[in-house]
């Protein structure tokens, strides 16, 4: 009953209000544009993940008609770009590219996704550098801050609606009278507050949830329900996070002004300062080595290994001796030589590249650490590990990558070394990139811990709350 | 003394026995021992912190007692919050409403938290100019209302709830006196409707006009008890001072 009446006077009272009708507006506004900034997002990345696939078969095919034509006595297009030779069908002119599809609620939050490369030229040069570079070329403005899309509303904006809505929860009804008058009532502060709140939620976060529900609806999302449910469960944790704080802070029987400014506070040291600070400190702990140098000693490896190719060649055959009987001419053509010499310039790479992963795994460790420090940092986590756009699924789109990398090397080098002429019929049998997807309960498995947290502070905060709204009567 | 009890022949409404309050070192409410029968009208007088509206918030729970009991229908405040308040109705000095909201609204809502939910419109308009607002105004925004405007939602709000008792604080102080003559009217229709009715007041001539019976107090004590029957005002003006001089 005291719900009930305290929901609907709380309708009248912000019918009534026209500046907070403004805000909420407002505030639907931002919503839209966001969920239409992610849809573009997510259209881009759905094109131009069509267009690599549809590259694939293209090329295949034009190698394919080449290879034909040649074999029915025609003449390579280019004398330097002869598909038959294995260092042409598994170079750059025949390459196969993997694509990672757009995570299933990612007009929700692009997240990384602008971020790191979501398709992946495989050749048998590609080497660790490849994995270190984004082929688009984008706004780095947007990069640094992030897109405008659902994930950075609920991050950064939800908190401050949530905020003006609720700072004075409490502390209005005192200060313009009305609590002495409601407190005579037989009802208690913590029901009239917590149906107050409740009904300011049920507006934020049934806003936000209905812009991800049709965002989702809009992009076919419901494909992962588990995902859609993650979402969903961050927004509500989050939101409550911000509201239970408001009421605990109303419950020190403080003026409305003074609330206020401690709530912005928390939320510019919680949401702005510490993920900030989290993020400079892994910077600085633990500081990525330059790209430069990486650049440097991948041409110094070029050129020291085009001097020395016969040795390099000699001593990759000692490396891999399954190689060496009857596979390698014993007068090693070009083709051989100029593996040699690739395979020596991706080892020099491979150590400079695992000293920058082993930085970049540290300053992961580092920030995944100390995000329990900021809720923030655990609703975006969770946000996006949600959406299907954060560093996991990258992570395990990568390793795949790798794989087929080395799966492809596998299949070209043999016929590298020997020198042999490719024709269209081994075409069939080049390797294809098939992505496993995660999982559907890995997002879910890695959100655990996060979301605990994040409800546990709920719980810890609300009970704050609940305890000093125990403590309101009449006359404070 | 002749009690209310013995008086009206019923259970006291609103008890108080040995009732104190301290707020630190500083003693609000020495042991007051006071009974409200049904159709009393109990003033309290005083002077500024006299006790009268720690009583008053005492016997509404906002403030917890440090000695004693304050009893409702005979059922302790401090244990019984919930059951106590759904048998009184509370006027504070200046009656606060929602301002962005008309009389009416303001009279649902806080009918509805007294357990009146199911009132109609109709019926909570009736109240509200039987409470003395003119039928033109209860739609309009509190924000327009004057403090005697105010007022009358609050006795509304009372008549609404339909309790058996009502806890009045200083609630004349600032009326003009046609507002406060209404006022005393409505304390008076309810009076005769078995309300028990207990006003803090420094309104001598209201207290006397209006009381069954009036209670001085001084630094936290009840000092004296009168019938509003058996003194005149100007007798009443008398023993006020000669109690405060004292």
């Amino acid at each position: 009953m005291t719900a009930r009446t305290v929901l609907r006077n709380e309708w009248r009272l912000l019918m009534a209000d026209r500046a907070l009708r403004i805000v909420l507006g407002l505030f639907a506004a931002l919503l839209v544009y966001a969920l239409a900034n992610g849809v573009v997002w997510l259209r881009f990345q759905e094109r131009t993940v069509e267009a690599v696939e549809s590259g694939n078969g293209e090329r295949t095919s034009a190698l394919q008609q080449e290879l034909d034509a040649i074999a029915n006595g025609g003449q390579p297009s280019s004398p330097f770009a002869d598909p038959r030779s294995p260092l042409v069908l598994g170079g750059p002119s025949g390459s196969h590219t993997a694509a990672l599809e757009p995570g299933s609620l990612t007009a929700l939050a692009v997240g990384q996704s602008d971020l790191l490369p979501y398709y992946y030229d495989v050749n048998i040069y590609t080497n660790e550098s490849s994995f270190q570079q984004n082929g688009e070329v984008e706004n780095p403005l947007n990069l640094m801050v992030g897109r405008f899309d659902l994930a950075f509303v609920v991050v950064y904006l939800l908190p401050l609606l949530v905020l003006a809505l609720s700072f004075n929860v409490l502390s209005e009804e005192r200060e313009q009278g009305t609590l002495a008058l409601t407190l005579s009532q037989p009802v208690s502060a913590r029901s009239v507050v917590a149906a107050k709140l409740a009904f300011r939620a049920f507006l934020v976060v049934g806003m936000v949830l209905a812009m991800s529900l049709l965002g989702v609806l809009a992009t076919g999302g419901f494909d992962s329900p588990g995902r859609v449910l993650l979402w969903c469960a961050a927004v509500v944790t989050y939101s409550l996070f911000w509201f239970v704080l408001a009421a605990w802070v109303n419950t020190l029987r403080r003026s409305s002004a003074w609330n206020a400014t401690v709530l912005v506070g928390a939320w510019l040291v919680l949401v702005v300062v510490l993920p900030a600070a989290i993020n400079i400190a892994a910077g600085l702990l633990h500081p990525l080595p330059s790209r430069v140098e990486m650049i440097t000693a991948q041409r110094d490896a070029s050129n020291d290994a085009v001097n020395r190719r016969s040795e390099l060649l000699a001593r990759y055959l000692e490396d891999h001796p399954e190689m060496a009987e009857g596979v390698v001419a014993d007068e090693p053509g070009l083709g051989a030589l100029a593996w040699a010499a690739t395979d020596a310039v991706n080892r020099r790479l491979e150590e400079v590249t695992s000293e920058h992963d082993a930085r970049r795994a540290d300053q992961i460790v580092l920030v995944r650490r100390y995000r329990f420090l900021s809720p923030a940092l655990l609703a975006q986590d969770v946000l996006i590990d949600a959406a299907g756009t954060g560093d996991a699924r990258f992570a395990h789109f990568q390793s795949q990558v790798r794989a087929f990398a080395e799966q492809w090397r596998e299949f070209f080098v043999p016929a590298i070394l020997a020198d042999e002429q490719m024709t269209a019929s081994v075409l069939p049998n080049v390797p294809k990139f098939r992505l496993a997807d995660e999982e559907p309960g890995d997002a879910t498995r890695r959100a655990a811990v996060p979301l605990t947290v994040l409800g546990g502070l709920v719980l810890l905060v609300g009970m704050g709350a609940g305890v000093g709204l125990g403590r309101v009567r009449g006359a404070d | 003394m002749q009690t209310a009890e013995s008086r009206a022949g019923h259970t006291p409404l609103l008890e108080a026995r040995g009732l104190s309050k301290d707020y630190g070192d500083t003693r609000a409410l020495d042991s007051l021992d006071l009974t409200i029968a049904p159709g009393e009208v109990y003033c309290l007088l005083g002077p500024n912190g006299a006790g009268k509206t720690t009583t008053i918030n005492l016997f509404l729970g906002f403030v917890a007692p440090s000695g004693g009991q304050a009893l409702v229908s005979g059922l302790d405040v401090a244990t019984h919050d919930r059951e106590t308040k759904q048998r009184l109705a509370y006027i504070p000095e200046q009656v606060m409403l929602y301002r962005n909201l008309s009389g009416l609204e303001n009279l649902e809502y806080f009918a509805a938290l007294g357990g009146r939910g199911s009132v109609g419109r109709e019926r909570l308009t009736e109240i509200l100019v039987e409470a003395g607002l003119e039928r033109d105004s209860v739609d309009r925004r509190v924000s327009e209302y004057s403090k005697g405007m105010r007022q009358k939602v609050g006795i509304a709000i009372a008549i609404a709830k339909e309790a058996d008792a009502l806890l009045l604080d200083e609630p004349t102080s600032g009326l003009d006196p046609k507002a406060s003559n209404e006022f005393s009217a409505l304390v008076e229709r309810l009076r005769k409707r078995d309300v028990a009715v207990l006003m803090a007041t420094h309104d001598l001539f209201r207290a006397k006009d209006t009381g069954t019976r009036v209670g001085i107090m001084r630094y936290g004590r009840l000092v004296t008890e009168l019938s509003t029957d058996e003194i005149g005002h100007a007798d009443l003006e008398r023993i006020y001072l000669e109690h405060m001089h004292d």
